[in-house]
Parts: structure tokens; sequence; C-alpha cells
């Protein structure tokens, strides 16, 4: 009988790795999207720290994690043990290949195209937007305006502080105590 | 969601993390542990969706508040019809939303002196509905910009719309700016 999400929720990482490499093709469906689940947000951080596009973070979380399964069930990974290692060495991988692949493409476009397209994709979000929209209502006006430079307008931290006429460690304070009551409203009871 | 018991790695962090505001050397640290950490990965996982859920929300035009341009240059990338006005201290200007309108920007020019903060007072038939208090923008700004959910202007009635707006400094409050705009309620196309 195949195993629901609730009881691989509690199969830690490596076993989950093995079952994908040892299992049959096309009966480890619950193990990959399991893998997917667990690391797609960490992969996304990771992107969205170091491609600085949201777009490309959820797009490089979707193309460590196929070639990740890819791998697992070619065998190719060789201590599933440390598949969360496997999957940051993924990371840097391709992250660095999409930047050589943006500095080709803005020589390119330096060359044929006199203007810039912004290709970042809508994020899809699993948290109802009413009850965000709601609780950034709530945040105090220069809180509100810091998360919505930072988060929406993608703005980086110098300019923000260059906007509000502050100090980069101000907005850090700033961004810090947002984040949290941002964080406490919308997750409210569900935090434990 | 739940916040797990490994403290290693806080949300500050999280978010200095992803804004590229640790050092390199401790944001190596931080990226060996969270791919490794089973409790952290969940506090990663809550910090995602709600970074994610930002964009929707804003782009929903339900928020609104103090902005600057770079918010409104993405609404506009977004799709979500805005309807400016432009007001100089005194200026009493007609103004309606259409029903497919989403926002409306207030651009309330005034001299702010060197004040830091200022408040927005909206009056109707004599009430106050919203009042906000926030920091000006930039060294020596000129205006600032005050963004409305069309879906709340809407429901105004047909009536006279005081905005007054006040600078603090030095902790006095002084008025710098009265406008008006003649609401003539919602229009359909």
């Amino acid at each position: 009988m195949p195993e629901t999400n609730a009881t691989l929720d509690a199969v830690g990482d490596e076993v989950l790795a093995r079952r994908i490499a040892e299992g049959p093709p096309g009966t480890t469906d619950a193990e990959e999207a399991e893998l997917y689940r667990r690391f797609a947000p960490r992969v996304r951080l990771y992107g969205r720290r170091h491609l600085r596009d949201d777009g490309a973070a959820d797009d490089l979380a979707q193309e460590v994690l196929l070639r990740t399964i890819e791998r697992l069930r070619a065998r190719e990974v060789r201590r599933p043990e440390e598949i969360g290692s496997f999957i940051l060495g993924t990371s840097r991988m391709m992250v660095q290949g999409e930047r050589r692949i943006t500095r080709r493409r803005e020589a390119l476009a330096a060359r044929f195209i006199d203007t810039t397209v912004d290709t970042a994709p809508a994020s899809t979000a699993t948290l109802d937007a009413r009850l965000v929209a709601g609780c950034l209502r709530s945040l105090a006006e220069r809180d509100r305006l810091v998360v919505l430079l930072t988060y929406y307008a993608d703005r980086e931290a110098p300019r923000i502080a260059e906007d509000l006429g502050v100090s980069s460690g101000a907005v850090r304070v700033i961004r810090h105590r947002a984040m949290a009551r941002l964080r406490d409203c919308v997750l409210g009871g569900n935090r434990t | 969601m739940t916040t797990p018991g490994c403290g290693q790695v806080s949300l500050a962090t999280l978010t200095d993390y992803a804004t590229g505001e640790l050092p390199g050397t401790d944001a190596a640290a931080i990226e060996e542990h969270l791919f490794s950490c089973a409790d952290c990965a969940a506090r990663v996982a809550e910090f995602d969706g709600l970074v994610r859920a930002i964009p929707p929300a804003v782009g929903s035009a339900e928020v609104g508040g103090f902005v600057t341009d770079a918010v409104l240059n993405r609404l506009a990338r977004d799709g979500v019809r805005m309807r400016s006005f432009t007001l100089s201290p005194g200026a009493i200007v007609p103004c309606a939303v259409w029903d497919d309108d989403e926002l409306m920007a207030l651009r309330l020019r005034a001299d702010f002196g060197s004040a830091s903060e200022v408040t927005m007072r909206q009056r109707v038939e004599g009430s106050e509905v919203i009042r906000a208090t926030g920091h000006l923008a930039g060294a020596s700004p000129a205006e600032l910009i005050y963004a409305l959910p069309a879906a709340w202007v809407r429901q105004l009635p047909a009536a006279e719309v005081e905005v007054l707006l006040s600078a603090h400094n030095s902790g006095e409050e002084r008025p710098v700016g009265s406008y008006t705009l003649v609401h003539g309620g919602s229009l359909h196309r």
C-alpha cells in the first residue's frame, strides 16, 4: 500500500532519498513530492539571495529538484545520507550557470537591443492574499513601506535607506520588526 | 505550520540572508545548516510562504497607505488600474472613481520644511475617516504619495473629502496643506 504524506512526514531525508533511488520506476511519486515539499522553500530562499529575482528563484527550485530526482533515480547520488548537501551543491552549480547565461544574455542584449524586459513572473502564493493584505494594512506606515519596497518593489537595501532618508541599519531593524509582526498576524494561531 | 525547536536560524537571520545583508562567510554557514536541519527547514518554509504571499496581496490593491514611486511602478507593471491626483495646497479638485479602477493615488504637494514625519487626515462631511502618520521619504521631499483602495473610495458618499496634512518637527505639529476632493461617487463606463 502506498504511504500517505502523513506517514512520509516522519521519514528522514536519507530514507526518502534511498526510496527514490531504489524504488521501481513509477512507484515513488509520493516520496518525490515529499522531497520537493521539503527542499523547494530552501532552494527558493537560496535563489532569492543569489539571483535577486523571485521568478528566477522559483525556476531554480524546480530545476534543482527535478535534477536531484533524476540523479537519484539514475543512482548517481553517491551519498543519499547527505541529500541536503547534494541539493545545496546542485543549487550552487545551477546559480553559477544561471549567472553565466545572464551575463551572456546581457551582452547580447547590449549588442542587439536597447531595452530591458521585465521577465519576473508572479509568484504562486499559498497564503490567502486578503488575509495578508489585511495584516499589511495593520502594520505601522513606515514598517509597511519597508516591506513593500523590499518584497514588492524589489528595492535593494541601500536604495531603501536612501528613499526613506534613514541608515541601512535602521532599514534592517524596521524590516526585522515588520516581518515578525506580519508573520504573527498572518500565521497567528497556526504557530506553536 | 509550526515553528520548530532549533534556534540557530531566526526570522531576522533569514530576512538578512534573503536580502543579502549577511557577510558571505556567515551566509555560507547558514546555507550549510539550512540544507541539513529539518527543524530549520520548517522555519524556511514559513518565511518562504510569507514572502511569496506579499506580491499577490499588494497586487490585490487592498493595502494602500504611504507609498513611493517604486511601489506604484510595480503596481502598474502588475496591471493594477490606478487613478492618480496631484494636488497642491488649497486645491479643490473634482474626483470620482470608475467602476474598474482598483487604486487611487493621491500625490500631495507641500512645503514640508525640515520635517521628517507627517500626518494625513481625511474628513468626509465633518467626520474623520482616515488618519495616518508616516515618515517623509527622501532628503527634501516636495510631495508624498498616499494610496487608497478604489473599493474603499467607491463606498464614500458623493461629498467633499477634506484632506489635511500636517508636518511634525521637534515635537511640534504644523499644518502644511489642505486639499479638497469633490467626490462625485462611482462612475460606470
